[in-house]
């Protein structure tokens, strides 16, 4: 681990120091290595028995306390509980081609990795091609249905579902009748997290006024690590008078629960349960956050590749299958829970269809 | 017959041969210390430089790595000769990554639009990507022309806007479609008559090469055609190696400057295009981003030359491709970022040295030669 | 030579066989010269006759190939500015190397601090030494004055008695008078005798003949790299002086024919040039230059001459009338005036003449890249250009291995030949010569003098711009005096002396 910090302290400050060029093109690659606890550098020294897994990360990979992190997670607990003989994680660099991306995925089948798992829809081209060259193999994707295959799992959220609750719980949280929005990057995944939660406010009440941000755009993917631009979009929110701000801005999110502890306003986490992930100052700030399971989904994809009966095609983790959710750590939002799961029950019901967009 | 003959000798050992082991000594002394220093980080960070290196070779020369190397090379050369063609008339053209990902994102959309027969199908794209990367360089041109705006901030500023307005038409409702079930965004793929298709021509995989591969090879030769060959290529060399003597001499500098900078973007608009022809069929949000920046590192690594950017661009490729590997080996890929800074430095150093070496060497030659015959001149050597 | 001087004590300052090799050259040559104890001695010579590395050798700066240097009659080697300073040689160079936002005293106790218990700067006892010398030679130094709130001749001051501060008895004052008007040339003249009352010996290297006759006691001439003569400044003139600087190179006006005819090749109307600024610069010049013809311009640097060439080659915006022949060019292009037959010699040709960096046959096709035999169509004819340039260096004897080596490899009278050769051979009907023989060696110069006149006896219209009176005197038809821009007179260059187009140059009675 101490080696690797070391490995990407030097890179930076040499890469910076010496050239743009280098800098923009092949700085983004962050070491990874398997997170066994014994900070070695392959984790075969576990049990042996079970599957050798491959996970290539999109870009920021293991520790980008968001996304990857959940994938991560997920990795991890099937570890723990699976046995599995080996694990490798790759990691995607910035403004990398398909090929890269191709390349990273062949690579660990043709290392004998089984299951591999891909987070992110870019590796969706990618991934279609490296799973027909190498059909023994099983690979998922998460956030794709676009690539399928006989030996393709896709496990994909109604991320819009999840924000629709957390945008009725802001409504119904906000005395200014206010709330605000931070997207990372305006892509559409981001923008289904928008829809489900400007429906959800408006559910509880229609004129409530919804203020909504991106912080950067593609390809651009600066808008998921900064903080400073998340805090300034929720200043700005909070200045004008909102009193809730839901984001779904990866690591800037932090910014965001900076600016509502200054407002004395309440923040909204998304993607894991931040009243517990986020810095330990601001969680109290988080009022819920919209979890979206990408651990569970993982861990249960390798439980079922080990058990040999991972499934082809998609897997909606939705509302109903409880991939998505809001959480209710810190009490905040224990007033209004009723409401929250008859919303739910709605939505789950189909009695309410959240739009995507 | 005195002077026929020294200008034999001349040729065989003076200048020629000076020249010829000198420049073949600057590079390499650069990749060696280049290679001295990363083996150094390596050990710091306790990987053994020398395995590090092997793997890296080993997989680097893998058919099928070569045929990634060889497709990397193409895109990186075009970037590089973009940038080359302003830094011949020192004009510092930071734009070319905006340049080149609006054209690639207009040409996309335009090659997805229309249905042609292959032909004028692939060359209207090609057309477009060079009209629109022309078009977004000359703003910065005239701005530079009319208002004396510094090309490096308005090349800088263009990337941003480049960016912002991307996206903005990157959406549905302007240039993009939705990709079914994927959360990616792109243009509408071009059909198959606007596709490039890729060549087998590596044995021992049955990966391709980009088809555009003739696209760089074309550029290289009608970049080296057009500087050393043309006069509008002696005006451009004239202009960058002493603007005030280029402006004696009749050349229009402003004039030079925006058409500089229009040739620059046409060929930024290239860039993307062996990508989009020959593998991505649509500018989506994980097309590459970054290369007009690798462009200015390897047109530094080849001298603006032609051949060297060639050499330039397939070790860059080599080391991209073959970081690869250093993951799966638990190697901090980062350490071909900090192989690529170093050669990048150490090639501008050697050849400032062997080039200050050679003036020397020239003058003192010179005066050599001539000592025979002639009496001494005599000149104040005041500065 | 005579010997004006006679040496009753040991010099100062004796330098015997001093010889100087650098690539291409050798800058000083068989250099003797005995400088007394108390005097301000003068070293004169052209631009480019080697007395700035005369100087440079004194004061430790570059080391001799052969020689001897004695310095109060022991035999001296220095090795670096240091050792001539601990030898009591002190230089005061032509530009100031003082820091600006730092006081008078900061500057002169920079670099020779003196200490106080071995850590502390005692400013105390440097301000009493500065003051005590500021007052011994009246140099009127306030130490505590910022430097960037002097003027010129205050800095200059400085710059002294941070050398005497040093404890130089030997001062080296490098052209300081080519920085300064002309009450501060007499102010420093006034310091300068001050200086040698006290016994200190003064080395004064000017090429400013008026300058050097008023204040020096002894003149030593360097010509052509090596001392020519010494001289009495009390029995000679300024016109023998010259010769002497020049040798006897002079042209003689006498011998030549004139070629002018009637035919006017170049006709400038009311030309005016402004700065960035809105400071006219060339105000309403008017002139007619014939065919056969050269027009000389006479005037200290900086008078808009280089504006005036500028502006009739196209390169500067510029309001008036200029004609080539019949047609009116103020609108044309530089390319297109060179296309018509303008040629050009820069003044600078380093920055406007040559690519430095690239072989003399690029260097043929720089401004005639639109003409055979250097271009067919659009393409570069290399053949065609290369074996012009082989014409020229053999025509005009540039003295060069080959036609690939780089300019920059060439000395500049072999560049100048170049550039002439160049100029000459795009058939130009109208030629502007701009300090042609500016820094190069006296066969070049001569050469370039005979082309001149070849091709104005051909009917090539010349307008000549120098600072070398003679020259100017000698290859003339037509002189014109030009001072802040203005054409102020004219003169007959066949009954005019150097001293008499000197003094019309600073404007009438305004010359020392």
């Amino acid at each position: 681990m101490l080696q690797n910090r070391f490995g990407r302290l030097a890179a930076t400050a040499l890469a910076g120091g010496m050239l743009m060029g280098a800098a923009a093109c092949g700085g983004g690659e962050e070491p990874t290595t398997s997170a066994s606890p014994t900070g070695g550098a392959t984790s075969a020294a576990t049990s042996g028995s079970g599957a050798k897994v491959g996970l290539a990360y999109d870009i920021g990979g293991r520790g980008d306390q968001s996304f990857n992190d959940a994938a991560a997670a997920g990795l991890d607990k099937a570890k723990a509980e699976l046995g599995l003989a080996e694990t490798k994680e790759l990691e995607a660099g910035s403004g990398e081609t398909e090929a890269a991306k191709e390349e990273r995925l062949r690579l660990l089948a043709q290392g004998g990795f089984n299951p591999i798992i891909a987070v992110g829809f870019a590796y969706s081209g990618p991934l279609k091609k490296v799973a027909t060259e190498f059909p023994d193999v099983k690979f998922a994707i998460v956030d794709d249905e676009a690539a399928t295959g006989p030996n393709i799992s896709n496990l994909v959220f109604a991320e819009h579902e999840g924000s629709f609750l957390v945008g009725a719980a802001a409504a119904l949280k906000s005395t200014k009748n206010h709330v605000g929005f931070v997207g990372g990057v305006e892509v559409p995944l981001i923008k289904k997290f928008e829809a489900g939660f400007v429906a959800g406010a408006k559910a509880v009440k229609s004129d409530i006024k919804v203020d909504v941000k991106y912080l950067t755009q593609p390809p651009d993917f600066a808008g998921f690590a900064d903080p400073a631009k998340g805090k300034t979009a929720a200043e700005g929110m909070f200045d004008a008078g909102a009193d809730v701000v839901y984001h779904a801005a990866g690591g800037s999110g932090g910014g965001v629960f900076e600016a509502a502890k200054a407002a004395k306003g309440w923040a909204i986490g998304v993607d894991s349960d931040q009243a517990k992930t986020a810095a330990a100052d601001v969680q109290s700030v988080v009022m819920t956050s919209m979890i979206k399971k990408v651990d569970v989904a993982v861990f249960d994809f390798l439980k079922s590749a080990a058990a040999g009966s991972a499934k082809a095609g998609t897997t909606v983790y939705d509302l109903k299958a409880g991939g998505v959710d809001y959480s209710t750590t810190g009490g905040q939002v224990d007033d209004i829970k009723a409401k929250l799961d008859e919303y739910k029950q709605k939505v789950v019901s189909g009695e309410i269809t959240v739009p995507k967009e | 017959m005195k002077s026929a003959e020294s200008s034999f000798a001349d040729r065989l050992l003076g200048r020629v041969r000076l020249t010829g082991l000198l420049s073949l000594a600057a590079p390499l002394l650069a990749i060696v210390f280049a290679g001295l220093i990363t083996s150094v980080v390596l050990l710091v960070s306790g990987d053994p430089p020398l395995e590090t290196l092997g793997v890296m070779a080993d997989y680097g020369t893998q058919p099928r790595s070569i045929v990634l190397m060889l497709n990397y090379a193409t895109t990186y050369y075009l970037s590089a000769v973009a940038v080359a063609i302003g830094f011949r008339m020192n004009l510092f053209n930071i734009g070319v990554d905006g340049q080149y990902r609006l054209a690639a994102l207009v040409a996309a959309a335009v090659g997805g639009a229309v249905t042609l027969p292959a032909p004028l199908h692939i060359a209207l794209i090609l057309l477009v990507a060079m009209l629109v990367g022309a078009g977004w360089a000359s703003i910065a041109g005239l701005l530079k022309v009319k208002r004396g705006v510094s090309e490096v901030i308005s090349t800088i500023m263009l990337n941003a806007i480049a960016t912002a307005l991307g996206a903005w038409l990157l959406n549905k409702e302007r240039l993009a479609v939705e990709v079914a079930g994927s959360n990616n965004i792109g243009t509408k793929p071009i059909p198959e008559s606007g596709r490039v298709a890729g060549m087998a021509i590596i044995p021992g995989t049955e990966a391709k090469v980009f088809g555009l591969i003739i696209l760089a090879v074309v550029v290289g030769v009608g970049y080296h055609v057009l500087l050393s060959r043309t006069r509008f290529g002696f005006d451009l060399r004239a202009t960058g190696r002493s603007e005030s003597a280029a402006v004696a001499s009749g050349v229009n500098v402003k004039k030079m400057v925006v058409t500089a900078m229009i040739l620059s973007g046409a060929a930024a608009g290239l860039i993307g295009m062996p990508q989009l022809l020959g593998s991505s069929y649509s500018y989506s949000l994980d097309f590459p981003t970054g290369l007009g920046f690798t462009g200015i590192a390897i047109a530094l690594l080849g001298r603006n030359h032609p051949v060297g950017i060639a050499f330039g661009a397939l070790l860059w490729a080599f080391l991209d491709t073959s970081s690869s590997i250093l993951q799966l080996h638990e190697i901090s890929p980062e350490i071909v970022a900090i192989m690529q800074g170093t050669i990048v430095l150490s090639v501008i150093i050697a050849y400032e040295l062997v080039h200050r070496y050679q003036i020397t060497a020239e003058q003192r030659r010179v005066s050599k030669e001539l000592a025979g015959g002639t009496p001494p001149r005599v000149e104040g050597a005041s500065a | 030579m005579e010997e004006a001087v006679i040496s009753t004590s040991t010099p100062a300052v004796e330098l015997a066989g001093i010889t100087k090799r650098f690539p291409g050259v050798v800058a000083n040559r068989d250099i003797a010269l005995a400088v007394e104890q108390g005097h301000v001695h003068a070293i004169v010579g052209e631009n480019g006759a080697g007395k700035s590395t005369l100087m440079k050798i004194l004061y430790g700066m570059q080391r001799p190939d052969e020689g001897e240097i004695r310095v109060n009659g022991a035999a001296v080697a220095f090795r670096s500015p240091s050792d001539a300073i601990s030898a009591g040689i002190g230089m005061v160079h032509q530009h100031f190397m003082l820091a600006d936002n730092l006081t008078v005293l900061e500057n002169v106790v920079l670099g020779s601090e003196p200490r106080k218990g071995g850590i502390a700067i005692d400013f105390g006892a440097a301000r009493k030494k500065i003051k005590q010398i500021s007052d011994t030679y009246s140099l009127g130094v306030d130490p505590d004055a910022l430097v960037e709130d002097l003027g010129v001749g205050a800095r200059q001051r400085v710059e002294i008695l941070k050398v005497l501060y040093r404890g130089a008895r030997i001062l080296i004052l490098d052209e300081p008078t080519a920085v300064l008007v002309p009450h501060e040339v007499d102010e420093l003249f006034g310091n300068l005798r001050e200086l040698v009352r006290e016994g200190l010996t003064i080395i004064f290297i000017s090429h400013k003949l008026d300058e050097v006759l008023s204040v020096a006691d002894a003149i030593t001439v360097i010509r052509r790299g090596t001392t020519v003569a010494s001289v009495d400044p009390k029995a000679v003139t300024a016109r023998q002086l010259a010769e002497l600087m020049v040798g006897s190179e002079l042209p003689s006006p006498e011998t030549r024919e004139s070629t002018v005819t009637d035919v006017v090749a170049l006709s400038v109307r009311n030309l005016s040039v402004h700065s960035p600024d809105e400071r006219c610069i060339v105000d309403g010049v008017t002139f007619d230059i014939r065919k056969g013809e050269v027009l000389g311009i006479a005037g200290v640097e900086g008078n808009g001459q280089a504006e005036l060439v500028e502006a009739i080659m196209g390169m500067r915006p510029a309001e008036g009338e200029i004609r080539l022949g019949e047609e009116d060019i103020s609108a044309w292009s530089t390319l297109r005036r060179r296309e018509a037959g303008v040629g050009y010699i820069p003044e600078d040709r380093h920055r406007h003449g040559l690519l430095l960096e690239a072989p003399l046959w690029e260097n043929r096709i720089l401004g005639h890249q639109t003409r055979r035999p250097n271009v067919k169509g659009p393409w570069i004819d290399r053949a065609g250009a290369r074996a012009d340039t082989r014409r020229i260096v053999e025509q005009y004897d540039v003295r060069t291995p080959g036609i690939d080596v780089d300019a920059a490899a060439l000395s500049g009278g072999n560049q100048q030949k170049l550039i002439v050769g160049r100029e000459m051979s795009g058939d130009p009907v109208f030629l502007i010569a701009s300090h042609p023989t500016r820094g190069v060696d006296v066969g070049a110069q001569a050469a370039i003098w005979d082309h001149l006149r070849a091709a104005r006896a051909a009917g090539l219209a010349v307008l000549l711009i120098s600072a070398d009176l003679d020259e100017l005197i000698g290859l003339s038809d037509t002189l014109k005096v030009i001072l802040r821009g203005r054409i102020v007179a004219d003169v007959d260059p066949q009954n005019v002396t150097p001293e008499q187009l000197g003094s019309a140059m600073t404007g009438a009675g305004e010359a020392a």
